[in-house]
């Protein structure tokens, strides 16, 4: 190549470049606005003092993730909310399987019945709590109603209220709205496992089981992995099903992360605490998001 | 001549002084109504004022009447923010914090009146009181809310604007039933009536039940979901003797009195209707309307939707009151009910329309007004004035309307404060979940233990000289603890 072919070649790389960077840059712009700017005014406002309730915005150092060590109650909110990530995760994996597995096949009717399976998921989380609290009522719901139908006497359960009834009231609610939204995309997955690998297996004598785990696991696991990945970052978040329901009660049993989090900012008006529990919410997850692209991407 | 000519300016002197003095009574006899609307005319050049109103019932006030009638008086418009009582003090404090003067007027209640104020978010009105001369028809104001509810340091931040009080509503047919009598005095040997203690309270609404269960009726219900219950249990703490604080500042909510309190909600529920935990405002009203509760403690509403005589369109939620004629009204055991939230009207600190906002809620607060908008059967704005308890047209709404305004008024003499520091939410929030605890099955001791603790926690924080100092101010007032 001469050197006026290679100065052209660099010059029209660079002018390549120059474009394709004002291109992007309306998008970075509203990144930075949107995620990165409050990100760093979090991070201000985290080492400040200041509360809803008085003029004072002094920095005062590591006072406030001192406090988190320290506080219980958010201890305990993180519990609760690891009690229903641990159930709620495993369970909704598990019906969304199942329920993919039964609509693989091309069965009459299969549209529809995907379509109404589907609704829970289209439904605002908050839609979704006010529904159950209703059927959990203890007077006129109709959970109480076909429970007592069953035993043959009134059974005015208070399932939002007993110890031993919230956390199952709750996961109930929960799992039925977002199993669907598992259902959906292992649905999509399972749809696309190499038939050809399946029968071969088949043909070649193996059980069902083996060519699951064998065959369909390995080939639907990266869009698993996703769905699970989104599926603990939600339940991580959990708030609005458990607010309508208990409002994290009783007392703070049922009190999640995020509903602490709300707690001591909009109640407490703890504006420089609540800035640092989000901000470690925000480093904790962010961690364990990059571990599991990571790890999504080496099985590939 | 000289002498004719004195004569003469003595005569004009004098009927200058007769003019003046004439035009200085007539400006004087003019109503406080009045007076905020011609201000208002000259003022308002198309503006708006924002008033931040509770969701629901309550906002249909400004809305459907108050608002348009301004509106037409003044050419001033209204624009009413609806806000649900559980975000109305984040809502304030996140607008005056924001610093935008998004709002000009303001529902508050009483008890957030020292944080508020504390923070800056209330403007003294003193100033707009006496050049608009309103002080003397605040003093119209029913004693309890004028003395209470209106000022924090000395200073007006708000006029008092809802006759908020608990007073007991119970089935006179069933307490004049002669074989209930019978039997009742037989068992405990006093007559059947209306409690007077807590005591009687009990053995009442046990006895009732068992009576009257197979027929679908309970001795009593009761509000028993916390955010209610916070109310309830202020009061019936106080009527038994309790002090929210020694005098080093310590909570004592865990006293004795404090765990006598919850043991005996635990105990009574068993003979009130089932699922009772989560009764609240609407739940409670539809048990006592439709017959299937003897008693109940409730705000004054309740007494005129079970009279059955509103028929607004606004209404058709309240079941169909099956009750009416039936009901009798008292005051709570104890003697003292809790005033339970209210209203006052106040002005926003950052309003950038605030003599126009006053005058808006001068109006709104006058006698004149108010008189009509207590009367309103929408709106659960109950009577505050001395005046709203004699009304004649008030009085002639239904047939035992004048026990009830005698209920209300006798209550609005006797009745308790809710407990008014700094962060007073975060002391409510922890008697709340203490609350809800008890439904749960704990322990009320360890409940009101934990509950002791946070508040001290709470009052650590805020500090404790500086809360001592507004809680000091707050039980020396009348109506902090029973005489």
């Amino acid at each position: 190549m001469s050197l006026r072919t290679a100065l052209s070649s660099s010059q029209a790389h660079e002018v390549q470049k120059q474009f394709a960077r004002m291109l992007v840059a309306p998008a970075m712009l509203v990144l930075l606005l949107v995620a990165v700017f409050p990100l760093i005014y979090l991070i201000l406002v985290s080492f400040q003092g200041i509360t809803m309730m008085d003029n004072s915005s002094d920095f005062v150092g590591f006072i406030n993730y001192q406090a988190i060590l320290e506080d219980t109650r958010l201890w305990q909110a993180l519990w609760h909310t690891m009690v229903f990530l641990a159930i709620a995760l495993p369970l909704e994996l598990v019906l969304g399987l199942l329920m993919a597995q039964l609509f693989l096949d091309q069965l009459p009717g299969r549209q529809i019945m995907v379509g109404l399976l589907v609704l829970p998921v289209v439904i605002s989380p908050i839609v979704a709590g006010a529904i159950w609290s209703l059927m959990f009522d203890n007077r006129y719901g109709p959970i109480n109603q076909v429970l007592g139908w069953m035993v043959g006497h009134d059974m005015p359960l208070l399932w939002t209220i007993k110890p031993e009834l919230v956390y199952p009231a709750i996961l109930v609610a929960e799992v039925w709205q977002w199993t669907p939204f598992m259902f959906l995309l292992l649905l999509a997955a399972l749809a696309n496992v190499d038939k050809s690998q399946l029968e071969s297996a088949s043909i070649d004598g193996a059980g069902y089981w083996r060519i699951f785990f064998r065959i369909v696991l390995p080939s639907i696991w990266p869009v698993m992995a996703i769905a699970l990945l989104i599926r603990l970052l939600d339940l991580f978040r959990l708030f609005d099903i458990v607010w309508t329901l208990t409002q994290g009660g009783p007392g703070t049993m049922t009190e999640t992360l995020s509903i602490f989090t709300y707690s001591q900012g909009f109640k407490q008006f703890e504006t420089s605490y609540t800035a640092a529990v989000a901000l470690v919410i925000v480093v904790f997850l962010s961690a364990i998001l990059m571990w599991a692209l990571k790890r999504v991407e080496l099985s590939r | 001549m000289k002498f004719r000519f004195d004569r003469l300016k003595l005569s004009c002197a004098t009927a200058i002084a007769s003019a003046l003095l004439l035009s200085a009574g007539m400006a004087n006899a003019q109503s406080a109504a009045q007076k905020a609307v011609d201000a208002a005319k000259k003022m308002c050049n198309g503006k708006t004022i924002t008033i931040v109103w509770e969701a629901g019932l309550q906002s249909l006030d400004p809305k459907n009447f108050s608002g348009p009638m301004w509106e037409k008086l003044t050419s001033c418009k209204i624009n009413v923010v609806e806000v649900p009582t559980a975000e109305m003090f984040t809502k304030i404090m996140q607008e005056f914090r924001a610093g935008t003067g998004a709002y000009d007027a303001l529902n508050v209640i009483p008890s957030w009146m020292p944080d508020l104020v504390q923070a800056g978010a209330l403007e003294p009105l003193d100033a707009m009181v006496d050049k608009y001369t309103y002080r003397d028809e605040l003093q119209k104001i029913a004693p309890t809310y004028r003395d209470n509810q209106m000022k924090v340091n000395g200073k007006i931040y708000g006029f008092p604007d809802d006759g908020d009080v608990f007073i007991m509503y119970y089935r006179k047919d069933i307490f004049a039933d002669p074989a209930l009598r019978k039997d009742f005095k037989a068992k405990y040997n006093y007559e059947l009536a209306a409690p007077t203690t807590w005591k009687q309270f009990s053995e009442i609404g046990q006895f009732l039940t068992d009576k009257l269960k197979a027929k679908g009726t309970y001795g009593a219900s009761q509000f028993r979901e916390p955010g209610y219950g916070n109310f309830m249990f202020q009061e019936r703490f106080r009527n038994e003797g309790g002090k929210f604080f020694d005098a080093n500042m310590k909570a004592t909510i865990n006293g004795p009195e404090g765990v006598k309190v919850l043991t005996d909600w635990r105990n009574e529920n068993k003979f009130m209707p089932p699922g009772v935990e989560k009764f609240g405002f609407v739940e409670n009203l539809a048990t006592f309307v439709k017959g299937e509760s003897a008693m109940t403690i409730s705000w004054p509403p309740y007494g005129r939707f079970a009279a059955g005589y509103i028929k607004d369109e606004a209404m058709k939620w309240v079941p169909e009151s099956k009750v009416a004629g039936k009901v009798g009204y008292a005051l709570p055991p104890g003697g003292h009910p809790e005033l339970a939230a209210g209203f006052a009207l106040s002005v926003a600190s950052n309003s950038k329309n605030k003599e126009l906002a006053y005058l808006f809620i001068q109006w709104l607060n006058s006698e004149e007004i108010s008189m009509q908008r207590v009367q309103l059967p929408y709106t659960l704005r109950d009577p505050f004035r001395d005046s709203h308890f004699t009304s004649k047209e008030y009085l002639a709404k239904w047939p035992d309307a004048k026990d009830y305004l005698a209920a209300l008024q006798a209550g609005s003499k006797t009745g308790l404060l809710d407990l008014s520091l700094i962060q007073t939410d975060k002391y409510e929030e922890a008697l709340r979940q203490g609350i809800s605890r008890l439904w749960a099955g704990d322990d009320p001791k360890a409940i009101l233990d934990d509950v002791a603790k946070s508040w001290d926690d709470t009052t650590k924080k805020v500090g404790l000289d500086k809360q001592k100092a507004v809680y000091s101010a707050w039980a020396a007032k009348g109506g902090a603890y029973p005489k």
